[in-house]
């Protein structure tokens, strides 16, 4: 049963703040996410060659979850989030997920047993629907892909995740060409109707397994645009368009959570700040402790409401200051320490406020991602919050406006490339149907024919 | 919530890009580039707006004109699409009108090939592929675009594509540099395997890698790896390639930069 979001969980931007979520989740041993505190989750890949057989990737996770386990209580940390991101063989052979599961939380139990800390293990399911040359969103790998979250629940993951990829093959071809049409359709509505299959069905295995059907994330795609769009002198694409395709992913994300998913978040979701404003549920954030996987412009930004502070990803091996994964897992704990200090003082808001203003006004994604701009997408959201095509053209067009207020402000300054950009993307946003059949059947024709990898029947259609 | 004053910005971030931004416009850039010959203008015009049929429409008048449909590769299509590599090189245009640009010079050869039974000659052969169990395909369609707009053929063998694969395709191809993309660390261990398996087959030629989690520490451990750390990096590698051989040393001087 899918429930759209109509409303705002919180009644003003002020009252959303990192370690409190309005729906807490207990998950675990001993966790509850969103609860009053914030609690580091460690993000790991495996070495190249540990994914070469079974015996050596679960002999690979064991040393990475001992190895940050053991970290934690050195440096006595209180609580404690594991990620595994499964890489391809884990979720292509359900066993491969379920062995590591069962051996990462066979090594947390034992630390939670002595020593009392509270941990849980997220794994992130690989979406394996594809072969080589198409999305195969419901053919013959959904059941081996459903298989691989019902049996990781079954053998330890006490939250279940997934960076799904509906809607890709049209988005992939529509940000290469500046096609705001195809981003909205790729991601507002192809991507939306594929999360409300997918988290349906997960959310009810969850259920059937007393975990936790945690959240997704549109990695797949605004974090393509991010990526791609790159630093502030990098010329591959304009920021003003990444974070108009970052805005619509939050009505496409928000999907997990109106087919039965509770949170947290996955991390490298940076639309959950306004998917929090809208469902209140927790959320994971990575920033300045994810540069270890990738560059983005917001470092300090994304800790300003998350509930989960995360590293993103980093592969296992040796530093000066231990493992990867402890090196990590310890920087994490420590900006958790602060947050945490702050919540005790009572000064969480300011702090809240000093980390949004760091990165505010740097680039246009950090403006529109900030709470307060990030409120005002959730509400545009909301407005139409029952139609998916709807509520993601009115947080592009909302984004728009957002920006170009910065840009009068004189504190958000731009490059004439991006100010054109924007208001390229505005123009062909206001240029749009409001009548969401029409723009359905309008791409459906034209992507049809442009993208040669687009399968309509992958979405039902 | 609390604000920064408009004046105290300054001090904790620097927009570099927009202090720097040149003054002219890409259209103005442009126009200074194009080629004057009047059959010819129209055509790298329309090339560097992405019109597809308005590339059409020059090609057809030229060749009404009296231009050889081949010439026309080299002579327009090429020099337009010369005119928007430049000026992606020069930081002036983005990636989308590259892309854009590409898709209208690739139809203008496909016209001005039915116009003819000519064959054009390529700058040479490049084999494109994504890692065995990677379907993360974004970077090296990228490759395969910006390749083919620079006058390379390319193969583009696709993505989730078996090692066995990639080697059978040298082999047939004969191609002057092979490129593989990764986004996830188990993944690109395909690549130590590629290059071990063409040894193995005496086939000593560059492997350019690259994408998400490779890195040119992981590229450096097999023979045949260069890395390219940028999607335009594979045009640089297969021009030079051109110029100066296929001596891997000599690339990784050029290409390693870390």
């Amino acid at each position: 049963m899918v429930q759209k979001y109509t409303s705002m969980a919180y009644a003003k931007a002020d009252d959303m703040l990192f370690g409190n979520a309005k729906f807490p989740v207990k998950a675990g041993l001993g966790l509850e996410i969103g609860a009053g505190y914030a609690t580091p989750e460690l993000n790991y890949a495996p070495r190249p060659q540990a994914g070469k057989s079974k015996d050596k990737l679960v002999k690979e996770y064991e040393r990475i979850t001992t190895d940050a386990m053991a970290r934690m209580v050195q440096i006595g940390a209180p609580s404690v989030v594991l990620e595994t991101e499964h890489v391809e063989q884990m979720s292509n052979n359900p066993d491969w997920g379920a062995a590591v599961a069962h051996a990462q939380k066979t090594i947390m139990e034992e630390y939670h047993d002595e020593y009392g800390i509270k941990c849980a293990l997220r794994h992130t399911i690989g979406d394996i629907r594809e072969d080589r040359d198409y999305l195969q969103l419901r053919g013959d790998k959904y059941n081996t892909f459903m298989e691989a979250f019902e049996q990781c629940a079954q053998n330890g993951a006490d939250l279940l995740s997934v960076e799904s990829m509906g809607g890709k093959e049209v988005f992939d071809y529509s940000i290469l060409r500046n096609d705001t049409a195809g981003i909205l359709f790729g991601i507002g509505v192809l991507g939306s109707m594929d999360m409300e299959m997918v988290w349906s069905d997960i959310a009810a295995i969850a259920k059937k397994n007393g975990v936790v059907a945690a959240g997704d994330t549109d990695c797949a795609q605004a974090n393509t645009a991010m990526f791609i769009a790159g630093g502030l002198l990098d010329k591959n694409l304009a920021h003003t368009i990444a974070i108009v395709a970052r805005a619509i992913s939050a009505a496409r994300s928000l999907c997990a959570y109106e087919a039965g998913a509770t949170g947290p978040g996955k991390d490298c979701g940076y639309e959950n700040t306004i998917i929090k404003s809208i469902s209140g549920v927790p959320i994971a954030q990575e920033g300045k402790t994810s540069t270890c996987a990738h560059s983005d412009l917001m470092g300090n930004l994304t800790m300003q409401c998350c509930d989960l502070w995360s590293n993103e990803s980093v592969e296992y091996h040796g530093e000066f200051g231990g493992t990867t994964v402890q090196c990590w897992v310890e920087s994490l704990a420590y900006d958790c320490s602060m947050m945490n200090t702050s919540l005790k003082l009572g000064k969480a808001k300011d702090l809240r406020d000093i980390l949004a203003l760091s990165d505010k006004y740097r680039d246009p994604q950090g403006y529109v991602l900030a709470y307060d701009n990030a409120y005002r997408v959730g509400e545009a959201i909301a407005k139409d919050g029952s139609d998916n095509y709807l509520r993601a053209k009115n947080a592009a067009v909302e984004c728009c406006n957002i920006v170009e207020e910065g840009i009068a402000s004189g504190k958000l300054r731009l490059t004439r490339f991006e100010t054109n950009a924007l208001a390229k993307v505005k123009a062909d946003l206001e240029a749009l149907t409001d009548d969401s059949n029409k723009f359905m059947s309008d791409c459906l024709t034209r992507f049809k024919e442009e993208v040669a990898v687009f399968r309509p029947e992958n979405y039902g259609l | 919530m609390l604000d920064l004053k408009l004046e105290d910005i300054d001090g904790i971030l620097v927009r570099y890009n927009v202090a720097l931004e040149k003054e002219m416009t890409p259209d103005e850039a442009a126009e200074e580039l194009y080629p004057k010959d009047e059959l010819i203008y129209p055509i790298a015009k329309s090339i560097y707006e992405g019109e597809e049929d308005d590339v059409v429409d020059g090609l057809k008048a030229a060749i009404a004109a009296g231009k050889n449909p081949i010439d026309l590769i080299n002579d327009a299509l090429m020099v337009g699409m010369g005119v928007v590599s430049q000026l992606y090189d020069d930081g002036i245009i983005f990636l989308p009108n590259v892309m854009m640009s590409a898709d209208a010079m690739l139809n203008g050869i496909e016209f001005c090939k039915t116009q003819t039974t000519e064959v054009p000659e390529p700058k040479g052969k490049v084999v494109c592929h994504v890692a065995e169990g990677d379907v993360h395909d974004i970077g090296k369609n990228i490759v395969a675009a910006l390749l083919r707009a620079a006058g390379y053929d390319v193969v583009d063998l696709g993505r989730d594509v078996p090692v066995d694969e990639v080697i059978e395709t040298v082999v047939k191809e004969k191609p002057m540099l092979l490129t593989g993309t990764a986004l996830m660390t188990t993944t690109m261990y395909a690549f130590k395997e590629i290059n071990d398996k063409l040894l193995e087959k005496g086939i000593k030629m560059p492997f350019a890698c690259g994408g998400g989690a490779v890195n040119q520490d992981f590229v450096s451990q097999y023979d045949l790896g260069v890395y390219g750390e940028e999607a335009s990096d594979a045009v640089k590698i297969a021009d030079f390639i051109n110029a100066n051989g296929t001596e891997i040393e000599k690339l990784r001087e050029e290409f390693h930069k870390h």
